[in-house]
């Protein structure tokens, strides 16, 4: 036996380290690219990551995709690997042939306004029909397209407004609490927009698939969740517990935030707004009318409830107040969603509804309805914003449209302070809250 | 970038070894080394690298000139000006604000804060602390005879710019590498790649599963060392023992095994020393480019033992204490190379008496006063240091790391192979088919742990 061991291992002078190990790593590699053409929609937890894989440039998502996902939970369980803390609820996301978040052939025209922002503006954590373009649309009786996601770069928005049809009409720009303003583009940035806005849709497509074939890795996927596994806080410490911090409400349940988001309460920023007027003067060359919609994080919303809560400092949490303040002094029309989401909050609080999930930085189902209704009745202090005919001239629509919404803002807001506008949508936001109570 | 990471795996290695055994002749290669180096360097901040050029430079000149000049002015100019040069370098990046802190909390304490000094906003240049030892190495060398510096730029280029030992060792001197790098052109690819791929493969399994369990369990455990009880405490130093060991010496592993791949033969860093039977042994085998450095260049000069008795012991803990502060700005590493020098002297004392226990209480004492002394090494600061020797040192309640379960047959795997098993350079490195499959299924368990997680910085360079 020794003989024929020394002597399979004289004919087999390659099993030798130098050999065997680069020839692995080699295998391992393959087995990564392998793999990397398989969907990796099982091994996602929501529709974000399994739709964002082989988004086009330019789009939000990879189009004309549905996802279902009957366990989905929440982003902030993932980030602080939590499983206990997992909120399951069946997910369905329906991406349209632009790549963008729409069900049902909604862009159809006539187009009445185009959503635009972060993934409060997609509906990250809702179903289909529940996010803010769906619920307005349905609300104010006319289309909203939902192009949450997409970079909000003015040319594309244009773009996207001739592909849809519109001539006029609005957009509403979503802005959350925690996220940073883009910068003003250089010019150079938008050149690359404009080149991406004019690819032909089967090269964008193409480009997206290789993006996403080299980004994203199934194999890594399955070893990180695999390590997440391990790392439970029994077998192994989980080292993940403090990308979120773990408040308490007075129901007792637990609710994650995001540690910047706390950061950012707390801090001081500066209510620019260089942003907002150059994106609303860029717009207006294309007819369209900007309507800014600020979103308070969910620490912002929820943090006075809290039985752990940290001491802030004087002035925490006003930043929406704040840049609320500046951009209608600015006439820019805004509509910023603190009162009505923190007065929810409280009424909705002790009947476990919250308007945030538990696990999740977005809001639920329940949140979206209160923010599209105190949306959709700040919409209609002006209808011609969103009603706006497509045969009509659009940037004179949109024009008229902004005068009169800034005289109907002034006329409910005289000093236009924070205050006195917060007074405002505290009106609207009860209101909001009953009637999502009664139609749920 | 990292040995532990997918881009140096996949990318950087298989791109520096296939270019570099294409190209012939020594130029070339010493220039692709040299190249090599500096992108490697580059992964991390490629500002700096503009601090190693101008240090590889100005010991380059030096050593021309020492080539050159016979005059002993001269030659001391050669000396005196690249080492105070790289040694102020070292000194300002790495200790300026230590210097200052610590005049401030005098100045708070004992007058009342009459002067204050503002700080420097200075990010410490990862390797600083190694590649100035290898260019005050080589020009000191030099100036000693030891060594005839070389003509060629790019040759010394790539001595100190070499990816495998560029930014946490070992320290390796000129004369170690001389002739491989004179003969470079020479070098046969296949000479040593299975005694290189094993090297690695040992030095990546003893850092990705030893080293990074270990410290994943007790890092987190050692933020908070108040809540531990004396069975935890003791876990944790005892686990961090361990996971220093491991990581710093299987990062050696991977450099030499890296040289090999390379036509490099880098020297030996760690001998066993969890073997040792007294400090002075431990010493000859922990971080052995370090010690002989400051045996070398710092304790010989000063005289070393060839003195008499109190200026011996003086000599010892001089030099302990630059080496403590060589691996860190603080006062904890201040006060830990104190106790090695400390425990060094006591040695010396009592070396009779020690020689006559039996060898394996020898060395379970040599052990213990290590880990005892690893709780000031581990320690952020003098008061976290004196809590976790108190919860060591007295019957505390409390609570052990999340994860003993887990850690408890780590630290019985990691004891056996560094207690009782050979040491890589022990190894013959031919392996049997069995342990072949062995070494490439933890091998590819280790890759797999990089995939599902983020690599994790060896400990030696913050240092």
């Amino acid at each position: 036996m020794v003989a024929r061991m020394s002597i399979f291992r004289k004919a087999n002078p390659g099993w030798e380290m130098g050999f065997v190990i680069p020839r692995l790593l080699l295998a391992i590699a393959l087995a990564d690219a392998g793999l990397r053409a398989l969907p990796v929609d099982p091994l996602t937890f929501r529709a974000w990551e399994a739709l964002k894989r082989f988004r086009p440039p330019g789009a939000a998502f990879e189009p004309g995709r549905r996802y279902y996902n009957p366990q989905a939970y929440g982003d902030l369980a993932a980030l602080g690997n939590l499983p206990e803390l997992r909120q399951y609820r069946p997910e369905t996301f329906t991406t349209d042939v632009l790549g963008f978040r729409n069900h049902g052939g909604p862009w159809r025209p006539p187009v009445a306004a185009i959503v635009v922002g972060d993934s409060f503006a997609v509906g990250a954590g809702l179903n289909d029909g529940e996010d803010l373009a769906s619920g307005l649309g349905r609300s104010l009786g006319c289309r909203f397209y939902n192009a949450g996601g997409m970079d909000p770069d003015p040319d594309r928005i244009l773009a996207l407004a001739r592909r849809l049809g519109m001539r006029g009409g609005l957009v509403i720009h979503e802005h959350h609490e925690d996220f940073e303003l883009p910068a003003v583009p250089t010019d150079w940035r938008r050149r690359y927009q404009r080149v991406l806005a004019s690819l032909d849709p089967s090269v964008s497509e193409a480009a997206g698939r290789v993006r996403g074939l080299v980004a994203v890795s199934p194999l890594k996927i399955v070893c990180e969740r695999t390590l997440k596994d391990l790392e439970d806080d029994r077998a192994l410490p989980n080292r993940h517990a403090g990308n979120v911090v773990k408040g308490t409400l007075p129901t007792g349940d637990s609710m994650l935030f995001l540690p910047s988001g706390i950061e950012k309460f707390n801090g001081r920023r500066p209510p620019l707004i260089t942003y907002w007027e150059w994106m609303q003067r860029e717009l207006r060359r294309g007819g369209l009318e900007l309507f800014v919609v600020l979103v308070p994080s969910k620490y912002t919303v929820y943090r006075r409830f809290l039985a752990d809560a940290r001491p802030a400092p004087e002035g925490a949490g006003d930043y929406l107040d704040r840049v609320e303040a500046r951009l209608r002094r600015a006439g820019i029309p805004v509509v910023n969603l603190t009162r009505p989401l923190s007065d929810g909050a409280g009424e909705t609080l002790e009947s476990r509804e919250y308007l945030y999930w538990l696990d999740d930085l977005h809001w639920t189902p329940k949140g979206a309805r209160v923010a599209t209704l105190a949306v959709g009745d700040a919409l209609r202090l002006d209808p011609s914003f969103y009603l706006s005919s497509p045969s009509a001239g659009g940037a004179e629509t949109a024009r008229r449209s902004a005068s009169r919404w800034r005289a109907s803002s002034a006329s409910q807001a005289p000093e236009s302070t924070p205050d006195s506008m917060a007074e405002t949508s505290r009106v609207s936001s009860s209101a909001a809250v009953r009637r999502t109570a009664s139609n749920p | 970038m990292l040995f532990n990471s997918l881009i140096f795996l996949y990318a950087f290695l298989p791109i520096a070894y296939l270019v570099f055994w294409k190209l012939q002749g020594k130029l070339p290669r010493y220039v692709w080394l040299a190249v090599t180096g500096y992108v490697f360097y580059s992964f991390w901040n490629y500002k700096f690298c503009a601090l190693m050029l101008a240090s590889t430079l100005v010991s380059y000149l030096a050593g021309l000139g020492l080539l050159r000049w016979q005059d002993p002015f001269r030659r001391r100019l050669c000396l005196v000006v690249p080492v105070t040069l790289d040694l102020a370098l070292l000194g300002f990046f790495k200790y300026a604000n230590f210097a200052l802190t610590s005049l401030n909390e005098l100045s708070s304490r004992w007058a009342a804060g009459s002067w204050t000094f503002t700080t420097f906003d200075i990010v410490l240049p990862v390797g600083i602390s190694f590649y100035t030892f290898h260019t005050v190495t080589y020009v000191v060398d030099a100036y000693r005879g030891l060594i005839t510096p070389t003509r060629s730029f790019f040759e010394f280029a790539s001595y100190v710019s070499l990816f495998p030992q560029l930014v946490a060792g070992p320290i390796v001197r000129f004369r170690q590498i001389e002739s491989d790098l004179g003969q470079i052109d020479r070098a046969e690819e296949r000479a040593d790649l299975n005694r290189g791929w094993s090297f690695f493969a040992l030095g990546f399994i003893k850092k990705v599963l030893l080293a990074d369990t270990i410290g994943g369990i007790i890092s987190p455990a050692l933020a908070d060392p108040a809540q531990l009880s004396t069975a935890g405490a003791w876990l944790c130093v005892l686990g961090f023992a361990y996971q220093v060991y491991y990581d710093f010496s299987g990062y050696s592993d991977m450099a030499v095994g890296l040289g090999h791949m390379f036509g490099l033969q880098l020297p030996q860093n760690f001998d066993s020393p969890y073997r040792a039977t007294n400090m002075a042994d431990f010493w000859r085998r922990w971080h052995i480019s370090m010690s002989s450095f400051f045996r070398d260049y710092v304790y010989i000069p000063l005289g070393g033992n060839r003195v008499s008795r109190p200026k011996h012991y003086r000599n010892l803990m001089l030099t302990m204490l630059v080496a403590g502060l060589w691996h860190g700005a603080a006062w904890t590493y201040v006060l830990w190379g104190g106790l090695i020098g400390l425990l060094l002297i006591l040695h010396d004392l009592t070396s009779g008496a020690w020689q006559r226990l039996p060898l394996w209480s020898q060395r379970l004492g040599t052990f213990f006063l290590w880990v005892t002394s690893m709780a000031l090494f581990r320690s952020d600061s003098l008061s976290m240091a004196a809590l976790l020797l108190g919860r060591m040192f007295s019957s505390q309640a409390g609570s052990i790391p999340v994860g003993t379960p887990v850690l408890v047959p780590f630290i019985v795997v990691a004891g056996l192979f560094a207690h009782l098993g050979p040491n890589t350079f022990e190894m013959k490195h031919r392996w049997a088919l069995a342990s072949v499959a062995g070494l490439a299924f933890l091998f590819s368990l280790c890759v797999l742990v990089l995939y599902g997680s983020s690599s994790t910085p060896f400990l030696y360079f913050q240092f």
